[in-house]
């Protein structure tokens, strides 16, 4: 229950900042709440499934491109008619890559899922038609004020909160969690597993396609770093860091690097290593991260 | 194509296929062995490149650089694996990918500081820079045959190594047992430590003999790990010979994806990947059984 | 003569050169006790791993209700109404006996991708658990994590999930492998109580166990049938009693 309230309390002191009018905010925050939805969907697939994918950036980074693309190339600017296109991609993506990814299972999955991220990778960095590893600029932005992006960003987190809450709750989520127990016996009574693996995959990948339309309407461009491996790799220390299995801990585990992170640039040169030593950190010595601190318990 | 240029390109894939396979079969025998999947490898062909051309910038001899900079790169291994890697013996899938995702970072981080953010050329050495003449227009450097015949010497080693002796005996028993093995007595943590240690040689070997070929630059090891976890997922994991049969086809189609179709040749690899998944999900020459 | 529910047709399963299920042609009675005997490597686990579909047969066939299923997975199979126990326990170490039970009985939902009611409200899911656990004995630890039973009580939970399913065929992988006598007593009794009604093919090497509640018994040596038939019929059989080697049949 208090739980409940502090959640309740952070996205409510996270909405107000919208109408604070302060740029930096707006921007830093925006930016660390799509972190926030990229944790809680890998989540679902790492924490609740059993599934490491490295494959969560490609369709971020993939949205982020499309939005490019119908902005850029077909001049539509309305969210309502980009957002669904850039959704589709996403969740296209997702089918595709995962129906590939997993026939394989175990580290192959893992393995497969950061091939076929590179892949993507390459394709983006090395076209110059799609903007080559400088990246592209969105001509028009869906929404053109800052603070109207903060808060479709800001909506866009509760709703995917909400919608994931749900969905573990739903006799879908309790399959999910008995796959990651034991996908072996799910199968024996009666559960087509690799469909509900599937499914997972699909739902994650469409909401990092969310986040990476709402960080192409935040910046207004879109680079081929976005879809690779080390993006990729950070997410998951969100996952692990915030407390994987956990819905919210995800999400407090972006909000956590997103500071490290930017603190972390004014502090030193080389404060890759200080991300490394602190992901090291957190696998050796806290591996049910901050809220494995927080509570003994499970379900979101 | 001409007939010449073919074989060209056919000598130029096998020869990359070859390095890959150096690369790869580290990879594999470090899964198959120890269980754990390290993202790190990558890092490690990248320090044995830069190792190779800071050693023989200081001694003006890159076959020296190389035979003191192996046992470096071992010890190297040694030492990573006895800090972190053990650690991850009984950890679960999340925890490997975390924590070799940081020895990345840092290893990237390390490079950094040391040795900067240039591009480094590395020479030949004088005693094999000379080119082999390939039927009448083409010509083979040496260095790339050095290259491909240390490959192959290192294949046919390992393989004598695995089959022949009482270490490799161990080897393969710690592989399917590991608490089988420890019941006996032997002590498997050797047995980890050594194999880690080859695999990060292994690795580090590559990137030296790659090293005049490709310049010596600031992640180099990205591309070459990818690449080779493709072949492992090819080949089968775990599984030496996989690693050589999914290099050669990588390496080749690699090489004959830029000559055919320039801007899709990293499409070809990733194409050839995923058809063999769609056949052989657990790779062409994987374990049966649904193992780790 | 009724159809018999289950038939298998020179099932055959290589690994290399050895046959462990060696041509074996069965058929089983539907409403009836069968148990499947032998000395060990006889390929009894084999011969119920080709039959849940976890192992794919190298030859042969199997038929259910006349439908072929030799190619079917675990999955298909068990939405047939063939459901399977194992002989180490298979269970959700970290799950509850009740949520245990309950995902076993969710998969009896027409489907569970169902995303937005909370699973909870699914009474009939609720309620054939909580039947399933009682039969078994273990309402009284529906809280307790799996991996934490006693052994007895993960064997009664391993039936439990297979009763949930509200299977037809039962398949069961030597439920009695490690028991004490006071708790495979009980175990037979609730196998007893639960094989009413329902079509049973036993594995097992308790012979008391097998004896008292088989009507069928058949006897599989290096893969192949060697005898059939009912329990007096088989303990008194000479061939039988060879193959054991001086083994207490009776």
């Amino acid at each position: 229950m208090t739980r409940r309230i502090l959640l309740l309390a952070g996205a409510l002191a996270l909405g107000v900042v919208a109408f604070s009018g302060d740029r930096f905010w707006l921007q830093f925050l925006g930016k660390a709440m799509i972190g926030c939805i990229l944790a809680m969907s890998l989540d679902l697939l790492v924490g609740f499934t059993g599934l490491v994918s490295l494959a969560h950036s490609a369709f971020f980074g993939l949205a982020a491109y499309a939005l490019a693309g119908v902005t850029n190339r077909l001049g539509l600017v309305n969210p309502l008619l980009t957002f669904p296109v850039c959704l589709l991609a996403a969740a296209a993506a997702a089918l595709i890559i995962g129906w590939l990814s997993l026939r394989a299972t175990g580290v192959y999955f893992i393995m497969v899922t950061l091939a076929f991220t590179q892949m993507l990778f390459y394709l983006f960095n090395d076209s110059p038609a799609l903007g080559g590893s400088d990246g592209l600029y969105v001509a028009e932005r869906p929404v053109d004020s800052r603070a109207a992006a903060y808060v479709a960003i800001w909506a866009a987190l509760v709703l995917a909160y909400l919608l994931l809450a749900r969905i573990l709750r739903a006799p879908y989520g309790r399959a999910l969690e008995g796959i990651r127990v034991n996908e072996q016996r799910m199968r024996s009574l009666g559960y087509p597993t690799r469909r509900y693996k599937l499914v997972a995959f699909v739902i994650a990948g469409t909401l990092a396609g969310v986040a990476g339309y709402l960080d192409a309407t935040l910046y207004g461009f879109v680079n081929p770093a976005q879809l690779g491996w080390r993006q990729s790799g950070l997410i998951l220390v969100t996952v692990l860091l915030g407390g994987k299995g956990t819905l919210y801990g995800p999400a407090l585990g972006a909000l956590l690097l997103a500071f490290i992170e930017h603190y972390g640039e004014r502090v030193t040169e080389h404060w890759n290593a200080l991300i490394a030593a602190l992901v090291i950190a957190v696998v050796l010595f806290l591996p049910r991260g901050l809220a494995g601190l927080v509570q003994g318990g499970r379900r979101a | 194509m001409s007939l010449s240029l073919f074989a060209l390109q056919l000598i130029n894939g096998v020869e990359y296929g070859l390095l890959l396979f150096l690369v790869a079969s580290g990879l594999t025998l470090v899964f198959g062995v120890l269980g754990v999947l390290n993202f790190a490898h990558g890092s490690f062909y990248m320090l044995g490149a830069y190792l190779a051309w800071w050693l023989s910038e200081r001694t003006g001899n890159l076959l020296l650089a190389i035979l003191v900079g192996l046992p470096a790169m071992a010890l190297i291994g040694l030492l990573v694996e006895r800090l972190a890697i053990a650690r991850l013996y009984l950890r679960d899938h999340l925890s490997q990918v975390l924590l070799t995702y940081g020895l990345v970072l840092l290893f990237n981080e390390l490079q950094r500081a040391l040795w900067g953010n240039d591009v480094h050329g590395v020479a030949t050495p004088k005693s094999l820079a000379f080119t082999i003449p390939l039927g009448e227009a083409q010509t083979w450097p040496a260095w790339r045959a050095f290259t491909a015949l240390c490959c192959i010497a290192v294949a046919v080693g390992m393989q004598q190594l695995i089959l022949k002796t009482r270490f490799g005996m161990r080897v393969r028993a710690g592989a399917s047992n590991a608490e089988m093995v420890e019941a006996l007595g032997i002590d498997v943590r050797r047995v980890f430590s050594v194999v880690f240690s080859a695999g990060t040689a292994l690795a580090g070997l590559a990137g030296m003999l790659a090293a005049p070929l490709t310049t010596v630059y600031p992640g180099m090891g990205e591309s070459v790990l990818i690449l080779s976890f493709v072949v492992v997922v090819i080949g089968g994991i775990g599984s030496i010979k996989g690693a050589f049969l999914g290099a050669m086809l990588v390496g080749i189609a690699d090489t004959f994806g830029k000559v055919l179709l320039p801007g899709f040749a990293s499409a070809m690899v990733y194409a050839v990947m995923a058809a063999v998944l769609l056949w052989r999900p657990r790779g062409l020459l994987g374990p049966a059984f649904e193992g780790r | 003569m009724p159809e018999p529910l289950l038939l298998t047709e020179t099932l055959t399963r290589r690994f290399d050169a050895l046959a462990a299920v060696d041509g074996v042609s069965l058929a089983f009675e539907e409403g009836r006790v069968h148990a499947v005997i032998g000395p060990n490597g006889a390929g009894k686990s084999t011969f119920l791993n080709l039959l849940s579909g976890e192992l794919r047969a190298t030859q042969g066939r199997v038929r259910f209700r006349g439908l072929d299923v030799t190619r079917a997975t675990p999955d298909e199979l068990s939405r047939l109404g063939i459901g399977r126990s194992y002989q180490t326990a298979n269970l959700f170490p970290e799950l509850s006996c009740a949520d245990c039970a309950w995902l076993a009985a969710q998969s009896r939902l027409p489907s569970s991708m169902r995303f937005f009611r909370p699973a909870e409200r699914y009474a009939e899911v609720g309620d054939r658990a909580a039947r399933a656990l009682e039969v078994c004995g273990l309402s009284g630890r529906r809280p307790t994590r799996a991996g934490q039973l006693s052994y007895g009580e993960q064997r009664q939970l391993e039936i439990a999930m297979m009763l949930a399913t509200e299977p037809t065929l039962l398949l069961l992988d030597e439920p009695l492998a490690g028991l004490g006598h006071d708790e495979a007593l009980r175990v037979v009794a609730l196998l007893t109580e639960v094989a009413r009604g329902r079509t049973v093919i036993l594995v097992e090497h308790d012979m008391e166990a097998v004896f008292s509640i088989s009507d069928t018994v058949t006897v599989l040596v290096d893969g192949r049938v060697l005898e059939r038939g009912s329990p007096d019929q088989v303990r008194n059989s000479a061939a039988v009693r060879e193959a054991y080697l001086g083994e207490e049949i009776a």
